[in-house]
């Protein structure tokens, strides 16, 4: 038997791990842990669509999801090979080091 | 041959592009033949085109060629227009001008001041023959606007030919701006014509002019003649034509006496449907001509400089033709233009002979004796002067400045000022013909002239003579029936007599003076004769008055202004932009969570906005 959710619940799970995530961005310095706290926002993002989609009972949300999946798929490979890159070229994951673009 | 009108134009321009990209690198004597071969052919085809339109009987030919540009109901063409008026000044241009042409092919040859010269020379006066046959053939102000500045450019370019001397690049550029200050009246004026009739189109101008109000059309009479008195070197923008001298004598015959000075005498004389509805307007024409003539004769009788002698002289023979013009005497004025152009360019071809035998020497004072050494340059100045001294029944300059005097005797309004002051004027003239003549070619040898002149040198001399003689008796065949008769005062008359008398004692007086028979020496060398000589010698001081009211003050501002005033405004700008710029700067900061959490700060400030809305 199914569990009725009220979307309200879900919606403040989002949010939350949207914060968690955020939170994340923001206080890590490592980009490895910056990385994951942005899969984390992706995906918070991603379940607040679900949750739409079952309101309404419209298959858009889920679509939503997948291309949200496909996305965040697109975003590692690119950001796997730049965190490559940094390691390599400032011998440290610390995302503060490569700041050489300031005004 | 009136189909082919456009080849007279044509055949200078094609001439100036020849010698213009070959860069100077023909042989001198293919040189030659372009450069005075072109306006020989255009002068042919003048002579055939103009004996066609004579014989046609018609009032005017007009060949459209193109239109230059359509703007809405702007379309000013390229079209020639030949009228009595257009065929004189054509016929003096190509004529004169070939003849100038053939002569400065002898009197350019090795020059050695200008080794590289001759190519630039000839390229630059073919393109001022087509500049000029352009504002006389125009049947557009616009195309005579063309005209009018090209041959401002060309005069420009000419005065200054000798450049590797600063005062000749001094002399180039006065000329040029003065002439601006005119030619800058003349545009206002050409503006004002166009806002009132909606038309450049010389004939449809004239035809509508009636529209115009009196005080616009004094308005655009004055400012026309502001044009035309910076062109033609009348007070008070004349001072530019003295040191204009600094070219080549061919140049200075050409343009600073036979041609281009004489464009505003043609364009006040092709505006003529204007000024008859501003008579304040032509009023203004006469007496700058009066005024001209009389300070320009004074002048020249105090000038050491022969060829500064004959730009005076030039000045008051064209403010003749323009108190001719003001008096109502058009076509005295014109055909005073057209004896003028013959024995003023006699004149100065004549000098150019003689300063190049003297290894171009200038100073009257340090010729004298000539007259035995070099006959023909001296006969020639003897035929010139008497045309330019108006020697009664045997010279044309007579018959068209007799004209000129009896009709301003007979003018309504002040015409016995104007006959007093122009025979005042015909009695200076006499006086410093007399002492040039009679200081540079009489007494005895002070520099051993070398003559080098060849045929075509002397053969142009002697056809502008005959010219200078016969132009008179042309008049009372062929030129009655084109530019209309001029009125006759039987010569018995008072009047007519005195015009006759007082050049004549100008010359005797002269005579005496100068050759030491009348000792007058205790008048020159007191105080007040000195003061008086300097100040003639000076222009009456003009260039002195210029100097302290335009050019030391425009000098100071220049060297208080040095930063620029006007760049303040565009130095401040860019200050505060630079400022802003720092400021923005200090928030790209290259840190990555930085920029987050700016993006996040941002988002929450939106949606807050959002929620209050």
């Amino acid at each position: 038997m199914a569990i009725e959710v009220p979307v309200e619940q879900v919606l403040m799970v989002a949010a939350g791990l949207f914060l968690l995530g955020l939170l994340g961005v923001l206080v890590r310095r490592n980009i490895i842990f910056l990385l994951m706290s942005l899969e984390v926002m992706m995906n918070a993002a991603g379940l607040a669509f679900i949750a739409a989609g079952a309101k309404w009972g419209a298959p858009d949300g889920q679509i939503m999801f997948m291309l949200i999946l496909a996305l965040a798929a697109a975003e590692v490979a690119v950001a796997l090979g730049l965190v490559l890159q940094i390691s390599r070229r400032f011998d440290t994951l610390d995302v503060d080091a490569a700041s050489e673009l300031n005004g | 041959m009136l189909e082919y009108l456009w080849l007279v134009p044509a055949l200078p321009l094609a001439g100036f592009f020849a010698l213009f990209v070959t860069e100077g690198k023909l042989p001198d004597k293919i040189v030659a033949v372009i450069g005075a071969g072109s306006v020989g052919l255009a002068a042919l085809v003048a002579l055939g085109a103009g004996i066609e339109f004579v014989q046609s009987g018609g009032t005017s030919y007009a060949q459209s060629l193109w239109t230059w540009m359509a703007v809405g109901n702007f379309t000013p063409s390229i079209t020639l227009y030949l009228d009595p008026l257009s065929l004189v000044m054509t016929g003096v241009i190509t004529g004169v001008g070939f003849l100038i042409h053939l002569y400065a092919t002898g009197y350019m040859w090795k020059d050695h001041e200008e080794p590289q010269g001759y190519s630039r020379f000839f390229a630059y006066m073919n393109l001022f023959v087509f500049a000029m046959l352009m504002l006389v053939l125009g049947d557009n102000l616009l195309v005579l606007f063309l005209g009018w500045e090209g041959v401002g450019l060309c005069s420009y370019l000419l005065i200054g030919f000798y450049h590797r001397d600063p005062e000749n690049g001094y002399a180039a550029r006065k000329a040029f701006v003065v002439t601006r200050v005119g030619d800058t009246l003349m545009a206002i004026g050409l503006f004002l014509l166009f806002r009132e009739l909606g038309t450049l189109d010389i004939q449809t101008a004239l035809d509508d002019a009636g529209q115009l109000d009196g005080g616009m059309a004094t308005a655009i009479g004055l400012l026309l003649l502001g044009g035309a008195v910076g062109k033609s070197a009348q007070v008070p923008l004349q001072t530019w034509l003295p040191d204009a001298m600094a070219g080549p004598t061919p140049v200075s015959a050409l343009i600073h006496a036979a041609t281009m000075v004489t464009a505003g005498v043609y364009l006040i004389a092709r505006m003529k449907g204007i000024y008859d509805l501003a008579p304040v307007a032509q009023f203004a024409v006469a007496i700058v001509g009066l005024v001209t003539l009389l300070i320009s004769s004074f002048t020249a009788l105090t000038q050491t400089d022969i060829k500064r002698i004959l730009a005076y002289s030039t000045m008051s023979q064209i403010g003749y033709m323009f108190m001719a013009l003001g008096v109502g005497a058009w076509s005295a004025g014109i055909f005073h233009l057209m004896t003028h152009a013959f024995f003023k360019a006699l004149l100065f071809l004549a000098s150019g002979s003689v300063i190049l035998a003297l290894h171009h020497e200038q100073d009257i004072f340090k010729m004298g004796g000539l007259w035995r050494k070099l006959p023909v340059p001296f006969w020639s100045m003897l035929i010139g002067s008497g045309a330019l001294v108006a020697l009664p029944f045997i010279t044309s300059g007579f018959y068209s400045k007799d004209a000129i005097l009896l009709t301003a005797w007979d003018h309504e309004n002040a015409g016995r000022w104007f006959w007093a002051g122009g025979v005042l004027a015909a009695f200076m003239t006499a006086l410093y013909t007399t002492r040039m003549m009679v200081v540079a070619f009489l007494g005895g040898t002070k520099t051993e002239p070398h003559d080098a002149s060849r045929i075509n040198m002397w053969g142009p001399l002697v056809i502008l003579a005959v010219l200078s003689i016969a132009g008179g008796w042309l008049t009372f065949s062929v030129l009655d029936d084109l530019i209309g008769a001029i009125s006759h005062i039987p010569h018995t008359h008072p009047a007519a007599l005195a015009t006759i008398v007082l050049p004549l004692l100008g010359i005797v007086l002269g005579w005496l003076v100068f050759s030491g028979r009348l000792n007058v020496a205790t008048w020159v060398e007191s105080s007040a004769g000195n003061a008086v000589r300097r100040f003639w010698q000076s222009g009456w001081a003009f260039d002195w008055i210029y100097d302290r009211l335009f050019v030391k003050p425009f000098l100071w501002v220049a060297r208080v202004n040095k930063g620029d005033v006007v760049d303040l405004a565009f130095r401040i700008t860019a200050a505060i932009t630079r400022g802003f710029h720092h400021v923005g700067a200090l928030t790209q900061t290259g840190r990555l969570r930085w920029y987050a959490a700016n993006m996040a700060i941002g988002l929450i400030v939106v949606f807050l906005i959002v929620a209050s809305v």
